[in-house]
């Protein structure tokens, strides 16, 4: 069987769940980037891997396949030596892991990305702004966190469903809310800071998987940086010529 | 052995997938009514079950779960005797049942459910019908049929991916669609008409799963009955969005 190959956009916050995942599973694998920005998803070559043009997808042997979460499960079986702690063997534990990645859909993901990409991201990717999308995809997000918060938090190990170690839910979720970080730092904080155990869970989830966790969101940070100087640049164009700074 | 307890709103797209896949595979199960338009699902008991207050939900001895995909993901692993094609063992196949498992919840799921509550059922919930979020929903739900009908049912097989018989996410997608029965007949036609090989699919499962399937969608049937004859009392065919909810005490 070939070597596994990762189709994906670092800027795109599944692609970067299945690509740490590989990293610190010590799968061998070759990244194949796709840069959505530059329209490459859209490319006969890519649709032929994935019809519905989507990253993350992979190749395996024969197999294509897309949806991130499929990948991850796929992967978490097909490789050996993987820790069970990611997609445990045990029926009912499973269950509740594949129940929370479900969830995930048209919660945390459906509201994230679209507020992300409302607020901040869409330009980057040829599109309008949309203040009132925003304030859906707001809610949307503002009700999964809380919901994140109270029930797939809930007890005392650090990790959904109560884990004590990540399992792929934990992995995709967290990558999902890092895209947050390129919001501004005031909306930033004032959504997120009221959960503090959601807080934690970023942490713990970022500490069990580095150093592949950090590297794999370089590009996010950077993409973080250019926006704060775009708009710290609109914030002195705003102020008008007689406040210009020397 | 205690009996699974299916916690379940035959109204619901989920509940009926979960129901239907425990009869035809002989799983001895307890089936518990939990009416959406009576707000049942929002009492303290279930609540204790699901904290969501969705249906479907199980209850396996001490062990809770909901979201339908997981819980037939659960039931076709846990049981014995289960037939291969519905959750295949081979990991290819598996992932792509799985793949189009998780593309259905903002796609297929996102356009249909929304669709039929917006133009149809929101008065049986007391809720106003809003034209503006079923125009939204339709434009994702053709998207979305276009995609079944180009992509996923690409192949030789009569069932998504290829396959030549059904698998859980067969019985997931067709369980959705079919909530379309619930509008208008134009409607539908016009939505449903130019997909062909979803049409068959649709009768391929029913078929597959006979005669659980149309026992299971009684109730959808007898509520399209009473959508109908409500629209043909008030003689224009557009309903009312201060409607009162006779239609509630029926159920």
């Amino acid at each position: 069987m070939g070597k596994l190959k990762v189709y994906a956009d670092r800027m795109s916050q599944p692609s970067r769940a299945v690509l740490i995942f590989c990293r610190i599973s010590g799968i061998d694998f070759e990244e194949i980037k796709v840069d959505i920005s530059k329209g490459q998803h859209l490319s006969p070559d890519f649709t032929e891997v994935n019809p519905l043009q989507k990253v993350p997808a992979i190749v395996h042997g024969s197999l294509k396949l897309f949806e991130s979460h499929a990948i991850l499960v796929y992967l978490a079986s097909a490789f050996t030596g993987i820790a069970d702690h990611w997609y445990p063997t045990e029926l009912s534990r499973r269950a509740k892991i594949n129940s929370v990645m479900d969830w995930h859909h048209s919660n945390l993901r459906n509201g994230a990305v679209n507020y992300v990409i409302n607020t901040t991201l869409a330009p980057a990717l040829g599109r309008q702004l949309n203040p009132k999308a925003a304030t859906e995809a707001e809610n949307v997000l503002l009700s999964s966190l809380k919901t994140l918060e109270d029930i797939w938090l809930n007890g005392d190990g650090g990790f959904l469903c109560n884990g004590i170690q990540p399992s792929l839910a934990d992995l995709s979720m967290v990558c999902e809310l890092m895209q947050l970080e390129v919001l501004d730092e005031r909306d930033r904080s004032r959504i997120l800071s009221p959960y503090k155990k959601v807080l934690q869970w970023i942490e713990n989830t970022r500490t069990a998987t580095n150093p592949h966790f950090e590297e794999v969101h370089n590009i996010l940070y950077r993409a973080k940086k250019k926006f704060e100087q775009q708009r710290a640049r609109t914030a002195e164009t705003r102020t008008g010529p007689s406040n210009k700074p020397g | 052995m205690l009996k699974v307890k299916v916690y379940a709103d035959r109204m619901s797209q989920p509940s009926r997938a979960v129901i239907i896949f425990c009869k035809v595979n002989g799983i001895e199960f307890d089936e518990i009514k939990v009416e959406i338009s009576k707000r049942q699902h929002l009492s303290p008991e279930f609540a204790d079950i699901n904290p969501f207050k969705k249906l479907p939900a199980i209850v396996d001895g001490r062990f809770k779960l909901f979201e339908s995909h997981a819980i037939l993901i659960y039931l076709a692993s846990a049981f014995p005797g289960i037939p291969d094609h519905w959750y295949p063992a081979d990991l290819s196949r598996r992932a792509r049942v799985h793949s189009v498992l998780d593309w259905h919840h903002l796609n297929l799921r996102h356009g249909a459910a929304p669709f039929v509550l917006h133009t149809v059922l929101a008065p049986v919930f007391g809720l106003p019908l809003n034209p503006q979020a079923a125009a939204a929903a339709e434009k994702i739900l053709i998207s979305s049929l276009s995609k079944l009908e180009n992509i996923w049912l690409k192949g030789s097989g009569r069932y998504l991916l290829g396959g030549l018989q059904p698998s859980i996410a067969d019985l997931s997608l067709v369980c959705e669609i079919m909530q379309l029965e619930l509008v208008d007949e134009k409607d539908r036609e016009r939505i449903l008409g130019p997909h062909k090989k979803v049409q068959q699919w649709i009768e391929s499962t029913r078929n597959a799963t006979r005669p659980h399937f149309d026992e299971v969608h009684k109730v959808l049937y007898k509520v399209k009955e009473i959508i109908r004859a409500k629209q043909s009392n008030q003689g224009d065919g557009v309903m009312q969005s201060r409607t009162k909810a006779p239609l509630a005490s029926k159920m």
